[in-house]
């Protein structure tokens, strides 16, 4: 549809939109100082339900019942001059072989000794890491469970599609949130290491023999509490420590080849066919 | 002479005992100080389930528990009592076969020493003992299995019926005896005094006494002889068999479907018929299965794969129902190596029946008795290598492992084979058409 613009109203239009787009970025800037900080009250546990959903397209399992309350709200009380400990150094690595693997998070904090220690006078910490699995990776929620049992973990949750057996094609996808405790002895060496066992499904087939599967960065938060306050008031912050993108981490998974399925299909019920038939005249020969 | 062996028969239970409890104790010690556990995945799902009985819940609120709600309730005290309650169930369920199986061979009149080599070959089988004390559930399951065959033997139909049912509510597969139970509870199955005779043990066993019961001596027509046949398999005691663990099944199979609706259904039972896993197993099918997994199977592809299957089971009935042991044997290793999932503790299902069939073999261990198990083994560490390379090194070797799985089936048909041709067909009920009648049972 042929519009004719006056050239005046488009001028008009071009410094509205600029204002407009300015006034926007300064509110984003707002926003994102204040979404680098969520809070939380003290009854809910993990950090991710709440805003998976889209990603992994299944309900979370550990929904709370209750309403999400506005977090701008409940940050409203936040210390501005507090001093959180700052991440230095991240890295993540891939480690092993097979389909049985580790994700290995090495994460150093900066001005460490004195405000670590600080800092963990008056607070509960604790590293919360969120890795969003690739399709064709899950973890065992089981197998997970069993660590913060030997207390390797604080807590560990896995949301989205946690069946351990389904191949790729048919499963959906999952994130996992681990959260490691912030101790003093560890803040000490400032190096925190944290191991996330790791499986892969069966893939869709290929023609090349092997699936790669490329994980995205993770989210890293710093979860604290105020120490000794009332229940009701208490409330959990999350900080993201705003990590640089990680190294990125590869996994080849052999998956089978689609051009086999003739040969391979006619050749199994031949086998089965011969050794059945075998069976069937050996008995029937005795005498 | 009976004091001796009598006394070897409780020292090998001993020691059979002592070794499963330190088994067990070795087996905490490891899963708590290792990486790898010693303790089998299936039975920290057994756990889980129970303690979420225990708790109040469902057992199939644990994901992959697809067994009956009974196992869950056997092991309760798993968490009330101490988590190593549920191994020293089975590791006992274990040692019961081991009796049971000396109860069969006595009853049918084998010597003390043969009886004790084929029962050490259960108690000391490196498969079954390692079994029980990781927590697999399988040996109960054998132990009801031979309890119900003991049953048979001593004329108790109703009491065989009763744990029949209730095992194939257990564990599906036993399912695969129904027919051969059927045929020898027929028209030969009891004695002139009401109970069935048992045809004893002789070292110089014939094979004439196969041809005295055989329904037919002068077929006249194919038709003629099926008509006699079906006929010979309606008396009293098949109807009652047959009515009675029918009704165990659908019995407790409908109590947990109202207990715990369609998550009851579709785990413990649908699961097992539909399964189709295309990770890979033991089973030929295994990269078939994968191969096909995103574009689903035809139904021609689904009988294909059911058909061999069904003609070995039913050649195997027709042949060998008389001789029930050897029979429940060969189905059972026929069943496990045709079947589209197998994995290593589906062995335990044969490896209890085997000890009944030893009495009865020409086969010597030098040298064919040592070429089947070298042929058996052999051909499985070749699969497990192939296995490992996949999944721990993470190399593409779908066609070799796929090609093992194929010489695996091929170990396993050889040992069919071999066995078939070395066994001394001999049955288990004989009728008396002589004047002096034997013994039915002797007494303890």
């Amino acid at each position: 549809m042929a519009v004719r613009i006056r050239p005046c109203l488009l001028a008009v239009a071009f410094f509205a939109a600029a204002w407009v787009s300015v006034f926007n970025s300064c509110s984003e800037k707002v926003d994102n100082s204040q979404k680098s900080f969520n809070c939380m009250p003290c009854s809910r546990t993990y950090v991710a339900d709440a805003y998976l959903d889209a990603l992994t397209g299944q309900l979370a399992q550990h929904r709370d019942l209750t309403e999400v309350p506005e977090t701008a709200d409940l940050c409203k009380g936040l210390d501005d001059d507090l001093d959180v400990p700052v991440l230095s150094e991240v890295h993540r690595q891939l480690v092993g072989e097979g389909s049985h693997r580790r994700l290995v998070y090495s994460v150093k904090f900066g001005n460490c000794e004195d405000d670590a220690v600080k800092f963990l006078d008056g607070y509960a910490a604790n590293l919360v890491i969120i890795e969003k699995l690739p399709s064709g990776v899950f973890a065992d929620p089981f197998e997970l469970q069993h660590f913060v049992e030997r207390k390797v973990f604080l807590d560990v949750a896995v949301f989205g599609d946690t069946n351990l057996e389904l191949p790729s094609a048919l499963s959906n996808r999952s994130a996992v949130e681990i959260h490691f405790d912030f101790k003093p002895s560890t803040t000490m060496d400032c190096n925190l290491v944290v191991e996330l066992p790791l499986h892969a499904r069966y893939p869709p087939l290929d023609s090349s023999g092997y699936a790669t599967v490329e994980f995205g960065s993770p989210d890293l938060l710093l979860h604290y509490r105020k120490k000794d306050t009332h229940p009701d008031s208490c409330i959990w912050v999350s900080k993201n420590l705003d990590a640089e993108p990680v190294d990125k981490a590869v996994w080849r998974v052999p998956c089978g080849n689609g051009a086999h399925a003739g040969f391979v299909s006619s050749l199994t019920f031949i086998s089965a066919l011969v050794c059945s038939m075998s069976v069937v005249l050996a008995a029937s020969l005795i005498s | 002479m009976a004091a001796t062996t009598t006394t070897l028969r409780w020292r090998v239970m001993a020691a059979s005992a002592a070794l499963r409890v330190a088994l067990v104790a070795y087996g905490e010690w490891q899963d708590a100080h290792l990486e790898v556990r010693y303790t089998d995945v299936d039975y920290l799902v057994f756990s889980d389930a129970a303690a979420s009985v225990a708790a109040g819940g469902s057992p199939f609120a644990r994901a992959t528990y697809r067994y009956s709600p009974l196992l869950a309730f056997l092991l309760l005290p798993n968490s009330l009592l101490h988590p190593a309650w549920g191994k020293l169930i089975f590791s006992a369920a274990d040692l019961l076969v081991g009796l049971f199986i000396d109860t069969i061979l006595r009853l049918r009149g084998v010597p003390e020493k043969t009886r004790i080599w084929s029962v050490v070959a259960w108690l000391f089988n490196p498969f079954t003992f390692t079994i029980g004390t990781r927590g697999n559930c399988e040996p109960i399951v054998c132990a009801a299995v031979l309890w119900v065959l003991i049953c048979l033997m001593k004329g108790q139909v109703l009491q065989a019926a009763f744990w029949y049912g209730l095992i194939v509510h257990f564990r599906i597969y036993p399912i695969i005896y129904a027919v051969p139970f059927v045929i020898v509870l027929g028209k030969n199955y009891a004695g002139p005094a009401g109970r069935p005779i048992l045809t004893q043990w002789s070292s110089k066993q014939q094979l004439q006494s196969d041809k005295t019961s055989e329904n037919v001596e002068e077929p006249t027509s194919l038709l003629a002889s099926l008509w006699i046949f079906l006929s010979s398999l309606i008396t009293r005691n098949t109807i009652l068999f047959g009515l009675f663990s029918g009704s165990m099944f659908f019995g407790w199979t409908g109590v947990f479907f109202y207990l715990y609706g369609w998550d009851f259904l579709n785990e413990a039972l649908l699961y097992h018929l539909t399964r189709t896993d295309p990770r890979h197993n033991f089973s030929i099918y295994f990269y078939h299965i994968y191969l096909h997994h995103q574009q689903g199977f035809s139904s021609i592809q689904k009988l294909a794969s059911f058909l061999p299957q069904l003609m070995v089971q039913l050649a195997l009935i027709l042949r060998f129902s008389r001789d029930l042991p050897f029979c429940l044997f060969l189905q059972t290793v026929a069943f496990v190596a045709f079947n589209k999932v197998m994995t290593a503790q589906y062995f335990v299902w044969f490896f209890c029946l085997l000890p009944l069939i030893l009495p009865w073999t020409r086969m010597k261990l030098r040298w064919k008795g040592l070429a089947c198990m070298l042929v058996w083994m052999g051909s499985q560490l070749h699969w497990l290598m192939w296995a490992y390379l996949l999944e721990f090194k993470g190399r593409n070797v779908f066609v070799q492992l796929w090609v093992a799985g194929l010489v695996f089936l091929a170990a396993n048909t050889f040992v069919m084979i071999m066995v078939i041709r070395h066994h001394k067909y001999t049955q288990l009920f004989s009728v008396s058409t002589k004047s002096r009648s034997k013994v039915a049972a002797k007494k303890e």
